[in-house]
């Protein structure tokens, strides 16, 4: 029984790899197809072979962790150190073929309508008539004159003569073709109703790579994704291509990148740690008061203050939103009602900070709350018992007692909402989307902005549109400066486990 | 054992080769298009496919989605042939390599400025449905039947009648740089000039000269007095005027299905003037596109052509979401509606938004500098002045 589960098992996951490896040769992505096949034999190794039995519970693990973390990551470092975002998106061999395909149309020449005939071979004739009434017979590229009355026109009525329905039917096919006009100009379908004069504007030199103006001789060759003349001017589409350091060479050299980084910089750190701090000691406070035996509706306050927590953060931030409105928020209602003055919420920068943690703040205490009350519960009944009997204070008791203990098993968990709340993007960009913004700075950048909102800035609001280049750099900066800070942290809370020892 | 493995492999081997492979194909059309436009295009699509026999498949996507899907799902072959979009994209997806030149059969049936919108370095771009720029609503309970026709007299107005009753002269979103703009145009502002042949120079931000500083000054004082109200987002912006609590609102005909709902009196008219220079708004235009990377590029023109700039689609484009239309067999039906005839009067004075690239990094700073002022921590003068100053530095950063 067993063994028929496995084998279908093994089956059905068969025919996922081989369909998805058909899709791939259709799309001729060659690399990934090699990867596919390679895992595709692993995953029957393992489970047909006994040696293979241990990396079963390995297996699924891996795939993922390849596909859901290593992957991105790689991936942000290709793209960190190509030009990849707005006018540079195609690959340089789409760029060529557009490029190609571009045609110039002579105009003077004027419209040549037509009609098509199937021969018994199902194969295509033309009739053209010029703007100045003359006929062409075309067939196979070719094109000659003929008369009414000769042998090659009467040949026409015994072919079918297509249909504007089969000719709509037909587009593809029909602007496929191409009649040799003269040495330059082609006779080519322009829409349903007419044909037209047409030459290519470019031809690409494969073996030189570069990319020749018909008219003007003008010879483009590949400059950093785009096909630039001698004298400078580029041609669009450019391409997506290699180009090396770039773009950390203008992150770290560019003034208007690096002007404001130093104050977003601390203000991200501020962020962070404010943040942690004051979610943390709310949280605390909260558990150690539910923690009280002898409280009354323990449970039914539990689940009130969760509620926050269970409200989703994208709802919470954009009614605080509305709250904190300086004309029309009920906080300044209630405020003017009573001190007689509102307060410059999202305009002041101070208070636009100070918004942002009182809002993270409500987001966040729930959490702490529930991993203190946990970590509370895990402590020892006994060390209070014997602090009692050594005429310990309950604040003593708190500071030498509750704190260490509980900070063994939280602290970890403050460095990661501390790496969390270094990227918490979507709480600035709800509440203050980085504003208000700085007098005179010399990119835009707000007084709220952090890091990872900067970044974004720059990246989907630079000067081209989108710049995925910059942003993966930017992106890998962050990375290690968030990596970095959590080491340190590790280390920190490494000399934390001495004090369980300790104990 | 073995005979499992063999057995599943054989198995899965028949199966696969009888599953169909998904790739895009020739000779069927694939159109990207909103919500609100779907139902129109899928029944257009079903005389398409009754006269031709060529599939439409039609795919929903959120209007603002489909710029940036396109980017990357067209250039992997697996991307649609038609699909429908705002003029300010075409600077970018042309850049792209994304989108093809149209081939307007007949060019005479569309407004001219709807096709001026979706004309780049000389050839359309796109077949325009429907053009918008923002207006001036006002509550004909409070302003009279005829509305304002100068801020002058929306000032004395506010002063005299409406400010003792703690009503706002005017209300319009901030901070909003695209709301904003009449303010900075009407005595002479620009955000791109124009060059000799036409083209729009990307280094010539006008945002700061004299008479956009004016203006600029002119919207400052207008909130000191209290003539409009501060800081308003566009939600309290239309809370405020259905309640009656302003005048006068700047806003699109996208707020007519709002005000209407609200009960307010209500009339729609041009942006007052002045000194007697109407504030310019910004021309929009929405229209349909064909990918660059199309399998079936002149079936898609004959689709759009013969099926789609007909006067039944076009009023079947309205029904569904009323905006001015830029067909004109269709615009004399449309225009029958008193609201859709003050639309195309503010319309009359627009400037088409600028399509190119660069506009991206005009928006940001823009709308700081507004903020500053708005926020009373930079005078108009000072904050307009730094903004171009970024923008022109972050578009030479860029060529």
């Amino acid at each position: 029984m067993a063994k028929l589960i496995k084998g279908v098992f093994l089956g059905v996951l068969n025919v996922v790899f081989i369909w998805t490896a058909l899709f791939l040769l259709g799309h001729q992505a060659y690399w990934v197809l090699l990867l596919l096949v390679l895992g595709a034999a692993l995953v029957n190794f393992i489970f047909i072979s006994e040696k293979g039995y241990p990396y079963r519970y390995l297996l699924p693990a891996s795939f993922f962790m390849i596909l859901l973390v290593v992957y991105p990551i790689v991936y942000t470092v290709y793209v960190s150190v190509t030009n990849y975002g707005t006018g540079n998106i195609l690959s340089k061999e789409q760029a060529v073929t557009q490029l190609q395909e571009r045609r110039i149309l002579d105009a003077e020449a004027g419209n040549y309508t037509y009609t098509a005939y199937r021969d018994g071979a199902g194969e295509l004739w033309f009739l053209f008539t010029s703007p100045q009434g003359e006929l062409l017979l075309g067939h196979a590229g070719r094109l000659e004159p003929v008369q009414e009355g000769d042998e090659r026109f009467s040949q026409l009525a015994q072919f079918t003569e297509l249909t504007r329905a089969d000719l709509v039917r037909a587009t593809n096919e029909l602007s496929a073709l191409s009649f040799a006009f003269d040495e330059t100009w082609q006779l080519q379908m322009r829409n349903i109703n007419y044909f037209g004069v047409y030459r290519p504007q470019y031809e690409y030199i494969r073996e030189r790579d570069e990319l020749i103006d018909l008219e003007s001789g003008t010879v483009y060759r590949p400059v950093l994704g785009y096909f630039e003349a001698p004298d400078g001017t580029r041609l669009t589409p450019g391409f997506r291509e290699v180009i090396g350091l770039n773009n950390f060479r203008r992150l770290f050299t560019n003034p208007q990148v690096t002007g404001p980084f130093v104050r977003v910089f601390i203000w991200t750190v501020q962020w962070a740690l404010l943040s942690v701090g004051c979610t943390f000691a709310v949280g605390l406070f909260l558990a150690i008061l539910l923690n009280d035996p002898y409280l009354r509706l323990r449970k039914f306050y539990r689940s009130v203050l969760i509620l926050p927590y269970a409200v989703p953060a994208f709802i919470s931030a954009l009614i605080w939103r509305g709250l904190f409105h300086t004309e029309l928020g009920i906080i300044n209602q209630v405020l003017r009602a009573t001190i007689g003055s509102g307060v410059p919420w999202l305009q002041d920068p101070v208070w636009a900070k100070v918004a942002l943690v009182i809002l993270n703040l409500w987001l966040g205490f729930p959490y702490m709350m529930l991993v203190c009350l946990g970590a509370l519960q895990s402590i020892d009944h006994e060390m209070y018992e014997a602090a009692v009997v050594d005429g310990a204070s309950s604040w003593q008791q708190f500071y030498h007692i509750t704190l260490p203990l509980l900070m063994v098993s939280v602290a970890p968990l403050l460095i990661a909402s501390f790496s969390f709340n270094f990227n918490n993007f979507s709480v600035i960009y709800l509440l203050t989307r980085g504003r208000p913004p700085m007098v005179g700075a010399q990119t835009p950048a707000g007084h709220t902005d952090i890091l990872i909102s900067y970044t974004y800035r720059l990246a989907f609001e630079s000067g081209r549109g989108v710049d995925y280049g910059l942003a993966s750099a930017v992106t890998l900066v962050i990375f290690l400066i968030t990596g970095a800070i959590t080491f340190i942290n590790f280390r920190f809370t490494g000399t934390l486990e001495e004090v369980r020892k300790n104990v | 054992m073995k005979r499992i493995a063999v057995f599943s492999l054989v198995f899965a081997l028949a199966l696969a080769l009888s599953l169909p492979v998904a790739a895009s194909v020739p000779g069927e059309l694939l159109i990207w298009i909103d919500g609100e436009r779907a139902p129109v295009l899928t029944a257009v699509a079903r005389t398409f496919v009754a006269e031709y026999g060529i599939p439409v498949k039609i795919q929903e996507l959120p209007f603002g989605d489909i710029r940036d899907n396109l980017a990357i799902v067209a250039p992997t072959g697996e991307g649609p042939d038609i699909i429908i979009g705002a003029h300010d994209w075409l600077g970018q997806l042309v850049s792209d390599g994304l989108i093809e030149p149209i081939d307007i059969e007949n060019p005479s049936l569309f407004l001219q400025s709807g096709l001026d919108a979706f004309t780049w370095g000389g050839q359309y771009y796109g077949i325009p449905y429907a053009i918008e720029s923002i207006g001036l609503f006002y509550n004909k309970d409070l302003v009279g039947e005829d509305g304002i026709a100068s801020f002058e007299e929306l000032v004395e107005l506010t002063k005299n009648e409406l400010a003792p009753k703690g009503i706002y002269g005017l209300v319009l979103p901030q901070p909003d740089p695209y709301h904003t703009f009449p303010f900075f145009s009407m005595l002479g502002g620009y955000v791109f000039g124009v060059d000799e042949e036409g083209v729009l120079n990307p280094l010539d931000v006008g945002l700061a000269n004299a008479g956009a500083i004016e203006g600029f000054e002119f919207f400052e004082q207008l909130l000191n007095e209290g003539v409009i109200a501060r800081a308003t987002p566009y939600d309290t912006m239309m809370s405020l005027f259905q309640n009656g609590q302003a005048a006068t609102m700047m806003t699109g005909p996208w707020a007519f299905g709002d005000v209407r709902a609200a009960g307010v009196n209500y009339g729609f008219t041009q942006i007052p003037s002045y000194k007697g220079q109407y504030g310019k708004p910004f021309l929009g235009a929405q229209g349909f596109m064909v990918s660059a990377f199309s399998e079936n590029k002149l079936l898609a023109n004959i689709f759009l052509n013969e099926f789609v700039a007909t006067k039944e689609t076009m009023l079947a484009i309205f029904e569904g979401d009323p905006r001015p239309t830029a067909f004109l067999p269709a615009a004399e039906v449309i225009n029958e509606d008193p609201d859709m005839r003050g639309v195309m009067e503010a319309a009359a004075e627009a400037v088409p938004m600028p399509a190119i690239p660069a506009m991206n990094s005009v928006w940001t700073a823009w709308s700081d500098a507004i903020e500053l002022v708005i926020n009373q921590q930079s005078t108009p003068r000072a904050a307009i002045q730094n903004a171009v100053e970024i923008i022109v530095q972050t578009i030479q950063e860029s060529m």
